[in-house]
């Protein structure tokens, strides 16, 4: 009984440690499966991976390819000295004896009167310049005619001799220093509104340029300083106007630059500028000299002015005057201008006055004629905005009444940058009756200063 | 892997070092003529002289070379004597070159150094020109510092990063150059002239 009892302890030991065994064995067997299943997973990835690698992978003799043309291409340090070398010698461009340098401006805009679009112009100004000794300026003038040709003309070109700190010898064709407006404010990007004032264009009371020498400078003082400018040219000519009576008057000064002087008598002028105190100028200006007819205008057909220098216009009737003989007249310009800027406000004004004096001789002999004009502009930058408005009167009288003008002018402008301006101004024009002179306008203008 | 990093120096690095080499060549080119001007005499000249005519344009709007040709134009029509226009110049050209950025730790030990110069001298010499006597601008689109919460009321950190690095504000024309333009001034002389600014302007 005992072994029996003994044997049954033994069984029972037996499957107890067997049962344990197993119970151990399934957690052991879960336990590899969970492990090939995360161990299949990750091969499914890599082999994923691999594939994906091996899809945009390039190929060895890609490689070798490309690595072929990096080493083609690479600069090697040989190659970037003599690559310094070459950009040691280019650089020497930047400081030769010369400097080229291409500036002006441009201005596109439109017109109420014309009802048009329009180019203004465009003014290429060329610098060489040879050190600080001598500089060549020329300045073109492109424009586009109402037909669609185009015009250019040689405002000015002049080479500009630094003599010392104090001269400045200028030869050439030059625009006239007498006044402030034709010399430094018309160009459009500087001139605050779209137009210049009556007077001071084409056959108005203001020389626009001349050719021969000048002799320019300044010079400063503790708190002041001056400048001036003074010349000898070849001077203006004259035109007259036939009358139904085969008498003459005087019609304009052609002041335009001539390349001769057909009378041989010189016109001696000059400005004398003054800064006495900060922000104000006040100049002086005046010419002298001698200026004789060459170019007629038929009353009847004023519009076709016939080309006459030196030549033998038909009369009315069609018969040939000639102006060889014709007397050189006084001719006489006195002016006065002013500026003032403080800060975004600016007040300038100018006074011109051309005379021509009488002659008792000659086909063409007539009285004598004055042509005047005055403007004055004030002009504010409104303090942190970019727009300026701008007024201006003037008052221009001609020796012709047709073109006799006076001119209230508002503009307002917007500065898109310093030198790049858009402009409308609009004119309230009296003058005589149903001519251009007395008719209102707007004015818009876009101008560009580079 | 080694040899793509390595021709990425190749590709990236060399370039680059000639491309540096040729700003740096470029730079150090200079027309030696003409004479160098007074910098502080420049810069009142140009704010006086060239707003007589026409809207002062940005010194960075035109290259070195440029403004010698463009200056020496300016001679002949304004009738500038021959120093004034080199003083211009010498301004608009140092003026076209702000200084190299200083480094912090730099900065720090160069505000601890005493200033060559007071507040009032770096005013008077550098920032009258445009700011004016009076701090109320002396050309168009300065802003005016004594207006109660302008300019000036910004903190002094802002203050000197706009100095230091040049600014330009909302509307006006034409931005300051870094340090004025001129830039020989050290940290602390910025720092005094701010200090200085706000003494004297702000209301």
């Amino acid at each position: 009984m005992k072994t029996i009892q003994t044997k049954r302890k033994v069984l029972l030991f037996t499957f107890s440690l067997m049962f344990t065994f197993c119970a151990s064995a399934d957690e052991k067997y879960d336990q590899l499966v969970n492990e090939v299943e995360a161990l299949k997973k990750q091969l499914e990835q890599v082999q994923s991976v691999l594939e994906q690698y091996k899809q945009e992978s390039i190929t060895k003799a890609e490689v070798q390819e490309l690595n072929q043309k990096i080493d083609d291409s690479v600069i090697t340090k040989e190659r970037v000295d003599d690559l310094e070398g070459e950009v040691a010698k280019s650089g020497e461009w930047n400081s030769p004896n010369t400097l080229i340098h291409m500036a002006g401006y441009a201005n596109v805009g439109y017109s109420s009167d014309s009802e048009s679009y329009s180019v203004g112009s465009f003014s290429p100004i060329f610098h060489y310049q040879y050190r600080d000794k001598v500089m060549l300026e020329s300045e073109l003038e492109i424009t586009i005619d109402e037909d669609g040709s185009t015009d250019i003309a040689l405002e000015y070109l002049t080479i500009d001799y630094f003599l010392n700190d104090y001269v400045t010898v200028v030869a050439g064709k030059f625009l006239s220093p007498i006044g402030q407006f034709r010399q430094n404010i018309h160009p459009s990007w500087i001139n605050k509104l779209a137009s210049a004032p009556p007077g001071y264009g084409h056959d108005g009371a203001a020389p626009l340029s001349d050719v021969g020498f000048q002799l320019r400078g300044g010079f400063d003082f503790d708190e002041t300083s001056a400048n001036y400018a003074f010349y000898v040219s070849n001077g203006p000519r004259l035109i007259a106007a036939q009358e139904h009576d085969d008498e003459f008057e005087l019609e304009g000064v052609e002041a335009e630059g001539f390349s001769s002087d057909n009378d041989g008598k010189k016109t001696f002028g000059g400005r004398l500028g003054f800064l006495p105190f900060k922000g104000f100028e006040l100049g002086l200006s005046f010419a002298t000299g001698k200026a004789t007819v060459t170019d007629v205008e038929l009353e009847d057909d004023v519009h076709a002015l016939k080309s006459l220098a030196f030549g033998t216009p038909g009369d009315e009737e069609g018969e040939e005057i000639d102006l060889h003989d014709e007397i050189a007249r006084d001719y006489d310009v006195f002016g006065v201008d002013f500026a003032y800027q403080n800060n975004g406000f600016e007040v300038r004004g100018e006074y011109l006055k051309s005379k021509v004096g009488s002659a008792d001789e000659g086909i063409t002999a007539s009285e004598g004629a004055t042509w005047e004009s005055w403007y004055t502009q004030s002009s504010y930058l409104i303090p942190n905005t970019r727009w300026e408005p701008v007024i201006r009167y003037s008052d221009f009288t001609s020796a012709t009444e047709s073109r006799s003008q006076q001119q209230w002018a508002l503009g307002i402008n917007y500065l898109f940058t310093n030198s790049f301006i858009g402009k409308a101004t609009y004119e309230f024009n009296d003058g005589a009756f149903d001519t251009n002179a007395d008719e209102d306008r707007w004015l818009l203008q876009l101008a560009y200063g580079f | 892997m080694k040899n793509i990093q390595k021709n990425m120096v190749k590709f990236v690095a060399k370039p680059l070092m000639v491309l540096s080499a040729i700003l740096i060549t470029s730079l150090s080119f200079a027309a030696d003529y003409p004479e160098k001007g007074d910098f502080q005499k420049g810069a009142k000249a140009w704010a006086e002289n060239c707003a007589r005519c026409h809207n002062m344009r940005d010194p960075k709007d035109l290259r070195d070379d440029q403004w010698i040709t463009t200056v020496f134009h300016m001679r002949v029509r304004a009738g500038l004597t021959g120093q004034k226009t080199r003083d211009i110049l010498t301004f608009l050209q140092e003026s076209n070159n702000p200084p190299q950025p200083v480094k912090i730790s730099s900065r720090s030990s160069e505000a601890n150094n005493p200033s060559n110069m007071t507040g009032k001298e770096v005013y008077e010499q550098t920032c009258i020109a445009c700011h004016g006597k009076d701090g109320k601008g002396a050309v168009p689109g300065v802003p005016d510092l004594t207006i109660p919460e302008g300019v000036l009321s910004q903190s002094e950190e802002v203050l000197l990063a706009h100095i230091r690095d040049g600014f330009k504000s909302k509307n006006s024309p034409m931005a300051m150059p870094a340090k004025g333009g001129n830039p020989s001034l050290s940290e602390s002389d910025l720092l005094n002239v701010v200090a200085y600014m706000k003494s004297q302007f702000k209301q």
